[in-house]
């Protein structure tokens, strides 16, 4: 089901095209979320939404990896951040959010 | 091509004993430095140079190396690189990899406008398989599983058609997913080559290509789209990391 909000921090800079959005890794052994920023189209990864320090070594090779575990980022552990997640990593003054869908259709 | 009989070979035998020794070295170095460099000519420049087997008569010839259907679209049929890929030697039948479907049903959601057999015709026409569900382009880009969407195949499809909501700018290729195959094909073998007009740049691993084309591909589509009228758009971007292709798309 499609998320009601697209949350992003900026338009990508390495390809222009693409919004850098907030994905966040489950470590379901370890239990902690881990955030990072992915540009939705080019796959470039950021650790933070400063979009300063670039990510790019991770366990699969040609895939976007989360900086915490170096596991893929499309991997079902990992899924794009909703409002209270990302108010959980601190970086809700850093995005932006535009609504997807009508008002009434938001539960 | 038919098996050589013990007169051809005595005909070769002749011919050596006639031929000088230097000549004879001369033509075994060339012998060898072809056998190394066809696939790589190949590779490079999108040729279809016969290998020294196939030669030789020992490479099996393809079943179907001409195929009729005609369905590329108008760029498809304008690039010399949709000639090329007509001349694929494997039929859809003989090479159809177990774990397609996902990826073809996806890809059809993006605006190919067609059925999931015209989806896997555009793979086998133009794409080559070379392993579970990744295919090369003529020009040797891989399209592998990845993306968001499970295949770079669906994940391009996404730019086969407009999405008004999204923020920003948003490239959307006009034609179907054959003609924009051939599109990105043609697009980096110019900026590999350095073509006139072309650029390129490395960023972490990643290198991005641009490269202009003499008509308009697409439009900007995306809300700044919208509020541009959506602009025709005459230029391509791609993202590749080791030949994969990540992401392409029109651009400004």
């Amino acid at each position: 089901m499609a998320k009601p909000f697209l949350i992003y921090v900026k338009h990508c800079p390495v390809c222009g095209d693409g919004l850098c959005r907030v994905r966040v890794c489950q470590d379901p052994r370890r239990g902690r979320l881990t955030g990072c920023i992915l540009c939705d189209d080019c796959e470039t990864v950021w650790t933070d939404p400063s979009l300063r320090q670039k990510f790019t070594k991770g366990k699969v090779a040609a895939t976007p990896c989360c900086p915490d575990c170096g596991e893929s980022l499309w991997e079902q552990t990992s899924h794009w951040a909703d409002i209270p997640e990302v108010c959980l990593l601190g970086w809700y003054d850093s995005v932006q959010i535009v609504r997807t869908e009508q008002r009434d259709q938001i539960v | 091509m038919a098996r050589r009989s013990s007169n051809d070979t005595e005909a070769i035998a002749n011919v050596l004993r006639v031929l000088p020794a230097k000549w004879i070295i001369g033509l075994l170095v060339a012998v060898v430095l072809y056998f190394f460099l066809q696939p790589r000519l190949n590779q490079w420049f999108g040729w279809s140079l016969p290998s020294i087997a196939a030669m030789a008569g020992n490479e099996a010839p393809a079943k179907n190396p001409k195929l009729t259907n005609n369905k590329t679209g108008s760029a498809a049929s304008k690039s010399p690189a949709a000639t090329k890929s007509t001349a694929e030697p494997k039929s859809p039948s003989e090479t159809k990899p177990s774990a397609v479907s996902k990826s073809s049903s996806t890809a059809s959601s993006g605006g190919a406008a067609s059925p999931k057999q015209a989806d896997e015709d555009y793979k086998y026409r133009i794409l080559k398989p070379v392993g579970r569900d990744r295919y090369e382009s003529p020009a040797g880009l891989i399209y592998a599983p990845g993306s968001e969407e499970g295949h770079r195949l669906a994940h391009i499809a996404k730019h086969l058609e407009d999405q008004p909501e999204r923020p920003g700018s948003h490239g959307v290729f006009e034609g179907d997913m054959a003609s924009f195959l051939v599109a990105i094909d043609d697009a980096y073998k110019r900026a590999r080559g350095h073509a006139k007009g072309t650029k390129s740049r490395v960023e972490d691993g990643m290198t991005v290509y641009e490269a202009p084309f003499d008509q308009t591909i697409g439009y900007l589509g995306g809300t700044e789209g919208a509020r541009k009228r959506n602009p025709k758009l005459k230029k391509m971007r791609l993202v590749i990391r080791d030949r994969n292709l990540i992401t392409a798309f029109p651009i400004q």
